[in-house]
């Protein structure tokens, strides 16, 4: 009776259950579908849900001087914001933040009532106003460190520093060339968010230490910067000019130690500074060399044999017909050596001295100085001057720019060009980034002088500083350039300003003075250029004044041995630089 | 007191391998909830406690000999149904049913109860019948009266899991109790004839469920969310899972209710094809270990008994994962020893008692 009753369980049983089974297998099968066949494709879809790409910026790096004095830095800064789904009164805190935030209450209070989850109230603000909203411990105020540049030195090197906007990216100078290095790589974070769209950043991320951009040295000295700028506007004030410009090189290498402009700006309050004085006129503004020009005329026919510094012209009492136009001298000369015209500055003289040389030769001379291209400075916006093609240039051409009229040049392109003089004939890479040093201030890059050209000869060379030292010595055009101590070579300019399109504006000038000292074994080139200065007009009278106070101080400051051998006391040297 | 032959024929392995799950659910648990903290106790150490009440239902349980149950089926089966009505009278309501009674501090979902009585009321009418050839199908009056009043009273509230769980079990019971195929026949296309009235009495969310589960992107913000956020946790685990903790999905609650009816997709998730295939196997190791208890029971009230046990935590088992895994609906269908929950931990841990009961006494 038993037996088939049995059976029939045991049959029951093991039916359902491989039905069971058969159905744990199908979901079994599912599972490896989903979980294997098709896991890269849910992956993504979860990883879209949750994941959220958030780019980090970096805190950017520091822009030193030369010596390490900080001139462009980031710090962090304190900015308050309201969430207002927190805020329990919003009537309440927004009467009591008003008066801090100096917002009106109205507007608080619709930011406190409406459905956004986060609002700024104020950004990168002062310590003593984050107290006090702090002192009122408002739920659902809140506070966050942020990233704030500051220059501390102001004005200084401004130009050549440059600036940057709220979000930290770099809008002019250094900032802005180097602003990759400087910002460092912005790192993008995966953020996970939750169902609610809250964010959570991942836990072992470390802001601080990961992120913060490359650093800049720069071959600017404060103190020759500063020198610089202090007796730049000394001699633009003076002289009630429009601007200025001031550059100090190191002929010998390249560096550009000082670049300076008038107007200045201050970077921590650009509001406040007028658009045009944001422009670096040391690298973007050209004007027409004048006399300063006559100097890479000279080298060039010396090199090129064609006079000797001997040599005479006749220098036609001041006035020559040429190519039926009048060519004037300052003061009448009679016959000149080649020495005195460049001594004198001779117009005639030079144009006399243009045509032995001639066209082709001059043109490839003044090309090889690095006139009508970039210096290639490591800043964006370098103009590049006008050297016409010498196919071009007419008898009078050739003539107008023998002494500096009908081309135009950038100062940094003059004081890199004068310092090839300076240095026995290399034409050198100017340069403003000395190194570039990590985020822990490794040196990742150093910049080493560079080469671009040898254009004279050692002798020529020399033989032009002699005829410059002559420049500045008694009966020369440049004697306020005179250093007591040291011997200059330099050159006066006075050019007129081309207005608008063509044609000089009459009483338009751009008063110069470039030189280079001690002469025998230069250390400096510097060029001082004033923009339209009312009254006296020339060079050595308006700029050279400001080269020989921006030489002096800084010779002392290097303790540059004098031409007796002897060095500044030392107690002098730190005057000078103390007096900054 | 307790006869020696009952410890003798303990049977450790049912009890071993429950505890095994028990304990994989709380560690799952422990990370379902991990993210977000509501109340003061956290929701794995609740759990914990239901356990300890369920396994203290166990031992009560085991001191019971299971044939006396069988005179008390009817009477337990009685007031579970009143339990359903009072529910429906007096009960609290929670997410939009009404499913609970309230007793004391605590609440009881008496649905969960209903389970166990039902598999009671069924064994006993089965066991008290004996049909060689097998049921006809109007002879099944009784057995379909015993599961219509619940299942009605279970779709009140509304509560479609359970009461698909009530029909499972049943169709289960039926089948293993012999019915004729002729009727077997009949009662399937009856079941199909019967869908579309079904479906009129369906509520509009139940309506909606299904219609999501054919087509879930067709409404991906609403109904069909749960079932497209459960594919892509249990998808997103790949072969070795997350790992504990770290799943995303469910750790970012994307995906709602994965403490209780998703709880597997968490598990999926975090631990991968490869913890999947080992949850699977354990159940069923369970299902098969529980269908040689039915097996080697001698009496038939005890057989019917335990494979109705058997079958309601397979059934589970199967609903509930074919649903995290998008092949059924979503039903409110919880995984035994991995959900959260009290009333229904405690029927587990009462099946499961019985289940002990029924073959530390297969020899007496």
């Amino acid at each position: 009776m038993k037996k088939p009753k049995e059976k029939w369980i045991r049959f029951r049983i093991t039916t359902i259950l491989v039905f069971f089974c058969l159905l744990a297998f199908v979901v079994a099968g599912r599972a490896f579908q989903l979980q294997v066949l098709k896991r890269d494709q849910l992956c993504k879809l979860a990883e879209r849900q949750y994941k959220n790409k958030i780019p980090l910026v970096p805190k950017r790096g520091t822009i030193y001087s030369k010596g390490y004095e900080e001139l462009a830095v980031t710090v962090e800064v304190d900015s308050v914001y309201a969430e207002p789904d927190e805020i329990e009164d919003p009537k309440f805190a927004a009467k009591r933040l008003a008066p801090i935030l100096s917002v009106s209450r109205k507007k608080l209070e619709d930011h406190f009532s409406s459905s956004k989850s986060f609002v700024w109230l104020a950004r990168k603000v002062s310590p003593s106003l984050i107290e006090r909203v702090k002192s009122l411990d408002i739920q659902g105020i809140g506070f966050v460190k942020e990233n704030r540049r500051f220059y501390p030195n102001a004005e200084l090197a401004s130009h050549v520093v440059g600036f940057s906007g709220i979000d930290g990216s770099g809008l002019g100078g250094i900032e802005l060339a180097q602003d990759a290095q400087i910002k460092g790589k912005v790192e993008f974070v995966r953020a996970e968010r939750d169902a609610l769209g809250k964010r959570t950043l991942p836990k072992d991320f470390g802001f601080e230490d990961s992120l913060t951009g490359n650093s800049i040295v720069l071959t600017i000295d404060k103190t020759i910067q500063y020198t610089a700028e202090k007796e730049l506007a000394n001699a633009v004030k003076k002289s009630g000019a429009k601007g200025g410009t001031a550059i100090v090189m190191d002929p010998k290498t390249g560096e550009v130690l000082a670049m300076a402009n008038y107007p200045q700006f201050n970077p921590n309050d650009l509001s406040s500074s007028p658009q045009i004085a944001l422009k670096n006129k040391a690298i973007v503004d050209t004007y027409e060399p004048g006399s300063t020009f006559k100097v890479f005329l000279l080298a060039a026919a010396l090199e090129e044999g064609v006079v000797k510094p001997g040599d005479k012209f006749n220098c036609e009492n001041g006035s020559m017909e040429f190519a039926g136009k009048v060519i004037h001298d300052t003061h009448k000369h009679g016959t000149l050596t080649v020495r005195e015209i460049m001594k004198v500055s001779s117009n005639i003289g030079s144009v006399k001295i243009a045509a032995k040389l001639g066209k082709e030769r001059y043109h490839d001379y003044l090309t090889s100085f690095g006139f009508g291209s970039p210096t290639g400075i490591e800043l964006k916006g370098e103009g590049s001057g006008i050297l016409r093609s010498m196919k071009t240039w007419s008898k009078l051409e050739l003539a107008n720019i023998s002494f500096g009229q009908g081309v135009s040049v950038t100062p940094l392109q003059l004081a890199t060009a004068f310092s090839a003089i300076a240095n026995g004939g290399y034409l050198m890479k100017p340069y403003l980034i000395k190194d570039i040093l990590d985020k822990d201030g490794k040196v990742i890059k150093r910049n080493q002088p560079q080469i671009v050209k040898k254009i004279i000869s050692g002798e020529t060379a020399s033989k032009v500083t002699e005829m410059l030292r002559d420049a500045v010595a008694e009966g020369g055009t440049g004697t306020a350039a005179a250093l007591a101590g040291y011997d200059v070579a330099g050159k006066t300019g006075t050019s007129q300003k081309v207005s608008g399109g063509r044609g000089y504006a009459g009483n338009k000038h751009v008063a110069s003075f470039i030189g280079f000292v001690p002469a025998r074994s230069p250390e400096l080139v510097v060029l001082v250029a004033i923009d339209e200065p009312e009254g006296i007009q020339y060079g050595g009278v308006v700029a050279a004044p400001a080269f020989k106070a921006i030489a002096e101080s800084s010779l002392r400051y290097l303790n540059t041995p004098d031409k007796n051998g002897g060095e500044i006391p030392a107690g002098e040297a730190m005057k000078v630089a103390k007096a900054e | 007191m307790i006869d020696r032959r009952l410890i003798t024929n303990f049977d450790w392995t049912l009890l071993g391998s429950t505890l095994l799950l028990t304990s994989l659910g709380v560690l799952n648990l422990y990370s379902a909830s991990y993210s977000f903290s509501s109340g003061s106790t956290p929701v794995f150490l609740k759990q914990v406690y239901y356990i300890l009440m369920g396994l203290t239902a166990i031992l009560g349980i085991l001191q019971i000999d299971y044939k006396k149950l069988e005179r008390y089926a009817y009477w337990i089966y009685g007031f579970s149904v009143l339990l359903l009505v009072a529910v429906l009278v007096v009960g609290k309501t929670g997410g939009g049913a009404r499913r609970w009674i309230g007793i004391g501090g605590l609440t009881y979902q008496p649905s969960e109860l209903m389970k166990l009585s039902l598999i009671l009321a069924l064994a006993k009418y089965f066991h008290n019948r004996n049909n060689i050839g097998g049921y006809q199908l109007r002879e099944l009056g009784i057995p379909f009266l015993l599961v219509g009043v619940p299942t009605i009273l279970i779709m009140k509230q509304p509560d479609l899991g359970t009461a698909l769980i009530l029909l499972s079990l049943f169709v289960t019971i039926v089948f293993f109790a012999r019915v004729r195929l002729k009727s077997l026949i009949i009662a399937g296309v009856l079941a199909a004839g019967s869908a579309p009235v079904l479906w009129h009495f369906m509520k509009d969310y139940q309506k909606k469920r299904l219609l999501t589960f054919l087509n879930p992107e067709f409404d991906a913000l609403g109904s069909g969310y749960h079932i497209i956020q459960s594919k892509i946790a249990v998808g997103s685990g790949k072969v070795l899972g997350k790992g504990f903790l770290s799943g995303t999905q469910s750790q970012l609650q994307f995906l709602p209710e994965h403490h209780t009816d998703f709880i597997f997709s968490v598990l999926a998730e975090e631990w991968g094809f490869m913890g999947s295939m080992v949850v699977v196997l354990g159940f069923l190791f369970l299902v098969l270990w529980g269908a040689s208890i039915s097996k080697e029971c001698k009496d038939k009230f005890g057989t019917l008994l335990s494979f109705g046990i058997v079958a309601m935590i397979a059934w589970h088992f199967l609903i509930n994962i074919g649903m995290v895994v998008g092949l059924l609906p979503v039903v409110g269908v919880p995984l035994p020893f991995f959900s959260y929950g009290g009333s229904f931990v405690i029927t587990v841990m009462m099946g499961i008692g019985l289940l002990l009961n029924i073959r530390m006494r297969r020899f007496m």
